[in-house]
């Protein structure tokens, strides 16, 4: 029976001997960049080569949560960019993305958390993003079911409530973003590994792949958790990169509970409620490099813990599936999105860790026009790979923690 | 499974003792003449090596010991010193 569906994006095309691009990564943001070259720029011959199946990394493994809560003036208008483009690609796709703007609430532990929400509160609504700083007791009208009592491990003082963000069905935009690029013509090649980048005078001419080569003057790596070590084993060029394993899990489906994405740093928790009625809820990260995507019972029992102290009514209900994914660290928590240095028409687009899913669609449409016009958009230019020599790290401290192995 | 770890001191115990201490990337560069780039490269980038590579770890919960391990960052287990079984 489901044998004979065909993907929405078409039958496996044949490999073409030359391309204008090639994007080496089948996730959101190079589906994202091929649309938009196609759409936008007009560059309809250009392949996404992908080594598995598309949506199988961290498109797939995320926990469908977006939001505009950053921390740095550079990193919040991305985002905002990113959330306000969920509704017009509905649209535009044709393919209902399920985004769900339910808002997000961060919780807060202590003074100085509160001290920093007054920070990226105002840093949000400086850049016209909608965020508020609330004390404990309106955190809990919104969320009922909060515990705020002063006997557990982390009582809450208050959190940061960001109305415009929420969630959004990730598998849908991995779909509809691979419909729409291959209606314009877009080849998704599955099952072809990138096995070499050739170059010639400091230019990049081509690509091997496992089902041989491809002539192309433009080639991006975009490969979530894996594009550190391709950029490192097929170019010689190291990155200021830890790929790190992030687990996460959902419950038992439960009647509506939680209109809100309900986050904590202390806790190293954040869950939603997902339209089936269970918890997803994401853990935080082993503190070392790591490629399995294995899961460990220790993230299992912390996520039951910090849960079920924060949000009591969740005692014994039960996890159903875990799952864990690679998250691509950098020292300063921003992505690195660069191009044709040191490489012309090499361009990359990673360093994203868990926050890729975010910004996927607005940061496709960006790289798709660097790649077009050779021309850095003004809002990736503070993404270089050059400013760790410059020593102008970000300090995009807006996320939970600081997970990086160097803590 | 959970990573294992062979301390020098105390030997192997549950990895979640230790803290990472990044690639082993060679000697501090002591008295060496070196330029902004070459400072990123030995402070900041890594080889996020897919396979077995040479990390520093650190006895946290433990003896307090830092120690080079070779680890396989696929299967995330501790390997034996793979120069010495060949």
């Amino acid at each position: 029976m489901f044998g004979t569906k065909k993907p929405l994006w078409g039958p496996q095309p044949e490999q073409k001997k030359h391309y204008d691009a090639v994007l080496i990564g089948g996730g959101l943001h190079n589906l994202a960049t091929a649309y938009y070259l196609a759409k936008e720029h007009g560059m309809t011959n250009v392949a996404v080569v992908e080594k598995r199946f598309i949506g199988f990394g961290g498109a797939g493994r995320n926990t469908a949560i977006v939001r505009a809560n950053q921390r740095t003036q550079e990193n919040v208008p991305l985002y905002k960019d990113a959330l306000d483009l969920w509704p017009q690609l509905t649209k535009e796709l044709d393919f209902n993305l399920m985004f769900n703007n339910c808002g997000n609430v961060n919780l807060m532990h202590s003074e100085a958390a509160m001290k920093a929400a007054r920070m990226n509160v105002s840093t949000a609504q400086f850049l016209g993003v909608e965020s508020h700083v609330l004390d404990a007791k309106q955190t809990k009208e919104l969320v009922p079911a909060l515990n705020l009592s002063q006997d557990i491990t982390h009582p809450i003082h208050g959190s940061m409530y960001h109305p415009p963000g929420g969630i959004v069905r990730h598998d849908a935009v991995v779909w509809g973003l691979a419909k729409g690029a291959a209606k314009l013509g877009v080849d998704i090649l599955q099952q072809t590994e990138a096995q070499g980048i050739s170059t010639r005078q400091g230019k990049v001419t081509g690509v091997d792949t496992s089902r041989g080569h491809i002539s192309t003057p433009k080639v991006m790596v975009s490969a979530g958790g894996y594009s550190a070590g391709i950029i490192s084993h097929l170019l010689g060029l190291k990155l200021p990169i830890s790929v790190l394993t992030i687990q996460a899990m959902v419950t038992q489906p439960l009647k509506p509970l939680l209109n809100h994405v309900v986050s904590s740093g202390a806790y190293h928790v954040y869950c939603n409620q997902t339209l089936k009625g269970e918890i997803a809820t994401g853990a935080h990260m082993d503190p070392w490099p790591n490629y399995t995507t294995q899961v460990t019972a220790r993230y299992i029992k912390h996520q039951a813990e910090a849960l079920t102290e924060f949000l009591p009514c969740l005692r014994g209900v039960k996890f159903m599936r875990a799952w864990g994914g690679l998250a691509d660290m950098t020292p300063d928590m921003a992505p690195i999105m660069d191009g044709n240095d040191p490489l012309d028409g090499f361009f990359m687009n990673c360093g994203w860790g868990y926050f890729g899913f975010k910004s996927s669609t607005a940061t496709g449409r960006y790289m798709a026009e660097y790649m077009a016009t050779g021309e850095c958009p003004q809002r990736l230019r503070p993404f270089t790979f050059r400013r760790y020599e410059q020593h102008k790290l970000m300090g995009e401290t807006a996320a939970l923690v600081n997970y990086t192995p160097d803590n | 499974m959970a990573l294992m770890i062979t301390c020098p001191v105390c030997g192997r115990r549950n990895g979640y003792e230790f803290r990472y201490g990044g690639e082993d990337k060679g000697a501090y560069p002591w008295g060496q003449d070196m330029d902004p780039r070459q400072w990123a490269e030995y402070v900041h980038m890594n080889s996020c090596t897919a396979g077995v590579q040479k990390e520093w770890w650190y006895h946290r919960d433990g003896c307090g010991s830092w120690f080079t391990i070779f680890r396989d960052t696929v299967a995330n287990v501790e390997v034996e010193n793979p120069e010495e079984r060949t």
